[in-house]
């Protein structure tokens, strides 16, 4: 991919814009609740990339603990209650 | 389409979180789980596929990683009528993806490979011709390659794809763990 990038430039290096890599990277910053709360505009791009790498990996682990969790509830779902007839027959 | 206006943070994040449940809950139906004998591994990874199969699908085929996932999971083969189920409910789904399901795998990634070779096309002709910029070379090559991993088709993105494909995977995956959390609580007050 790299290689047809700096086929099309002189330069070697992408033709992406400062403006948009700033915008985005901004969102992105919105987004992950540790840069989020420091308030600090100096957070440079790498430090940025690696957050983000951390906190979709923390999701996914999440995803995964939820999956085992619901799957050990699920099976147990026998209670006669209200909840437990709504949910099995949601799922079941 | 161009990802930007989508705008991922304005569109109401409860619809999408009702757009989700609703395609997992299909996807978990189609599971038999009323088989007893299900052992907790594989129930587990039943409600994981069916999950990521209903998230990516809530994005009706709009961005490049939701296809991806459904692409790949396609391929699998052992789950196929879960895919089929939730994709099947998809109101405006591109004509081509309702061909034959043993077709499907090698549609979808032909999409997917277009899409962003065509995203790529109309960035390049938007893109300002000034000078390469700091930042975008910054960009840490190593880290835009792990990023690149985590986000589902990433291989084929080039760099402003990349992040926006991201904002919106984790806007997704957010989505995602609040709901299954939400169904965690109630199946414990359930059994209280």
């Amino acid at each position: 991919m790299s290689s047809r990038r700096s086929r099309q430039s002189s330069a070697g290096v992408s033709r992406i814009s400062d403006d948009q890599i700033i915008e985005l990277v901004s969102k992105l910053r919105q987004l992950l609740p540790e840069i989020r709360d420091r308030r600090s505009d100096k957070v440079s791009a790498s430090k940025v990339l690696q957050e983000t790498c951390n906190y979709i990996r923390s999701l996914h682990r999440e995803v995964d603990d939820l999956s085992e969790r619901l799957s050990q509830l699920l099976a147990t779902i026998d209670a006669d209650s209200a909840e437990a007839a709504i949910i099995r027959s949601l799922i079941m | 389409m161009p990802l930007s206006s989508l705008k991922p943070k304005m569109r109401p994040h409860s619809s999408l979180k009702q757009e989700f449940l609703k395609k997992w809950i299909m996807g978990l139906q189609r599971c038999s789980f009323s088989k007893k004998n299900m052992s907790i591994l594989e129930r587990k990874k039943a409600i994981k596929f069916s999950a990521d199969i209903a998230m990516a699908s809530a994005r009706n085929g709009t961005t490049c990683w939701s296809r991806s996932l459904i692409s790949n999971a396609s391929k699998e083969g052992s789950d196929i009528h879960v895919v089929e189920q939730i994709l099947g409910s998809e109101s405006d789904r591109p004509a081509v993806e309702n061909k034959v399901p043993t077709r499907r795998a090698s549609v979808c990634k032909k999409i997917v490979k277009r899409s962003c070779r065509i995203r790529r096309r109309r960035r390049r002709r938007k893109c300002v011709a000034s000078a390469p910029s700091s930042i975008a070379k910054h960009l840490v090559r190593k880290r835009r390659e792990v990023l690149k991993s985590l986000i589902p088709g990433g291989e084929f993105m080039n760099e402003i794809c990349l992040i926006e494909e991201t904002l919106d995977y984790i806007t997704s995956l957010r989505v995602q763990v609040d709901v299954m959390r939400s169904l965690a609580s109630a199946s414990v007050r359930a059994s209280e």
